[in-house]
């Protein structure tokens, strides 16, 4: 059933110098797919992205998109693809309307059929009323909101999303995953990153987690939430009851209390006595993340 | 694979060109000022002060002398700010530069895209001094002053070359300050904008031969003077210009692309 890959990494790694930012990864990412990187800072997904795009050269390994070496990707490959970085970078001299114009002759769009995207992209992101101001006189989560509907002037195929919603107000992050679960529907492919967790899970189809330039587990949100927090957490705070101090339940210690994992909850509810306090929940993709990649913060 | 035909091709440099246009006409009376006002108070300055004191130089009357040097200092200020200071504010904090390559347009055409920019810009600051001077009687030949214009957009694009060369190679913006210390300032100090260049003492007269200015004025003074012109040394002046021109730019192409891309 496999289709050709849109985005193919194989042994793919990055050295800046001494700083080794991605040091061999393999993935696939499928047409149609959401596909989503997810990492501390730092660990690398800027990086493969960039590379991607063909913006940082790769030092080994092999990487593909629409199945040509990135290396020889030309405009044609280049106009297919729709880019938001996680740096801000609008032209902020320019109005909304100006930097979208200026955009669509980067891609060589003949002047009708900007002009007759303008008015579609600014109502998808919901920026109708603000066409004509500065780029300087938006707030930051509209500034985002722009950097997507730009992303979009040349109906990309692939789009590349840089932490699309760093910064935004919750009404914000809804309205854009909403549009971008629209584009999947269009049947766009998604590569994703970002560091909510409840997003990835409610956008993505398959997720790989990295960690300083490494992979470290990969699959479905549910499949990784089976697979490494079981589908329960109780949070138990210390000193723990004899019962759960023999092991016996898959569990991490961070501090104050210790987090259990199970399958069932009644496995360790009827463990507990009556008198322990704790806390329980279904598990999520932020249990995995910070299972997977430690609760210390990264700091370089 | 998009069509090779070049007029085809040259619709994404334009397309950069047209970026830098459309912020310009966003702020244009500011820059007007900075542009055209500026080299005209100059050439105020100069052509009515030392006019006043210097009555004739190698034989010219000294506003028909310094008009051409006006004209050149105008496309070297111009088109090195805009290369350097402005290039590198879009480079380095605008992430202007990142934003178009994330698109069909290449490095090439972002760079050629600058450099065009920063020589419109400078040619139209030339204009500017060109007609208040004109109107003031310094332009003995009209056919000269138009192919004094022409050095002038040739010698603006070497100009924006290095300027673009030294915008590769600047880590922060104090990197700037030697390259109008060093650069900027020498050519328009020593290339015979007031004075002839045989008036320097000799080694110093050598090295302003390594200047691009001092090609350019050798070139444009006798050219708005009405002065004859020998085919070969401006053959020379001309050449000179225009590998300054070429090389400056692989030079800030190749660099940049090991900078952004590494
Ligand atoms: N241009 C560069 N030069 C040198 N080192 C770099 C460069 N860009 C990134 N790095 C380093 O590479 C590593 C990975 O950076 P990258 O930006 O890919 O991380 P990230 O996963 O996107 O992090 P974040 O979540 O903070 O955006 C970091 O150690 C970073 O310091
Ligand atoms: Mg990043």
């Amino acid at each position: 059933m496999a289709a050709t890959p849109i985005i193919e990494a194989k042994g793919l790694a990055k050295s800046y110098g001494a700083v080794q930012a991605v040091r061999g990864i393999d993935f696939a990412v499928r047409p149609g797919q959401c596909f989503a990187l997810l990492g501390p800072n730092g660990a690398g997904k800027t990086t493969t992205m960039r590379m991607i795009m063909g913006l940082t050269k790769i030092s080994a390994g092999s990487l593909t998109l629409f199945g040509k070496p990135v290396a020889q990707i030309g405009r044609a490959e280049r106009a297919r693809i729709g880019l938001v970085p996680q740096e801000d970078n609008l032209d902020p001299d320019l109005s909304v309307r100006q930097n979208l114009e200026v955009y669509g002759r980067y891609f060589k769009l003949p002047k009708s059929v900007i002009r007759e995207r303008i008015p579609a992209l600014v109502d998808f992101m919901q920026l109708t009323e603000k066409i004509d101001q500065g780029v300087m006189q938006l707030s930051g989560g509209m500034k985002r909101r722009l950097i997507l509907a730009r992303a979009m002037i040349a109906e990309p195929e692939l789009i590349i999303l840089d932490e699309p919603t760093t910064g935004l107000d919750p009404q914000a992050r809804v309205l854009i995953w909403k549009q971008l679960l629209e584009l999947k529907r269009a049947g766009r492919t998604l590569l994703l990153t970002t560091h909510y967790m409840d997003e990835a899970q409610r956008l993505s189809d398959w997720i790989v987690i990295i960690d300083q330039g490494r992979i470290l587990a990969e699959g479905t949100p549910g499949e990784l939430i089976a697979q490494h927090v079981k589908g329960h957490v109780f949070e138990v705070a210390k000193p723990l009851p004899g019962v759960l101090a023999n092991g016996r339940f898959e569990h991490e210690d961070i501090g104050d209390s210790v987090l259990f994992y199970v399958e069932q909850p009644g496995e360790l509810r009827r463990e507990l006595p009556a008198e322990t306090s704790y806390l329980h929940r279904p598990a999520n993709l932020e249990d995995v993340f910070l299972r997977l990649t430690g609760r210390k913060l990264r700091e370089n | 694979m998009a069509s090779l035909a070049p007029w085809r091709e040259a619709s994404y440099t334009l397309a950069i060109w047209r970026r830098h246009f459309l912020v310009w006409q966003r702020t244009i009376y500011s820059t007007l000022a900075l542009q055209v006002v500026n080299p005209i108070l100059f050439l105020f300055a100069y052509g009515l002060g030392l006019g006043a004191v210097i009555q004739t130089l190698d034989g010219l009357d000294y506003l028909t002398f310094v008009l051409p040097g006006m004209m050149a200092y105008s496309a070297l200020f111009t088109a090195s700010f805009e290369a350097s200071v402005g290039a590198y504010s879009r480079y380095a904090y605008q992430k202007t530069w990142d934003a178009m390559l994330a698109t069909p347009v290449s490095l090439l055409e972002v760079l050629l895209g600058e450099a065009l920019w920063a020589a419109f810009k400078a040619m139209l600051s030339v204009l500017g001094v060109l007609l208040v001077g004109a109107i003031w009687g310094g332009i003995a030949s009209v056919g000269g002053a138009v192919l004094a214009v022409l050095a002038l957009g040739l010698a603006s694009l070497s100009f924006a070359a290095v300027g673009l060369a030294c915008t590769a190679h600047a880590k922060s913006w104090e990197f700037f300050n030697y390259y109008f210390t060093f650069w900027v300032t020498p050519n328009f100090m020593f290339s015979g904008v007031f004075f002839p260049v045989d008036r320097l003492p000799d080694p110093i007269e050598w090295l302003s031969w390594l200047l691009p200015m001092t090609h350019l004025i050798q070139l444009v003074r006798p050219l708005t003077a009405g002065q004859p012109l020998a085919l070969g040394p401006a053959l020379l002046h001309v050449v000179f210009l225009a590998v300054i021109a070429v090389g400056a730019f692989l030079l800030a192409e190749r660099r940049l692309r090991a900078r952004m891309f590494d």
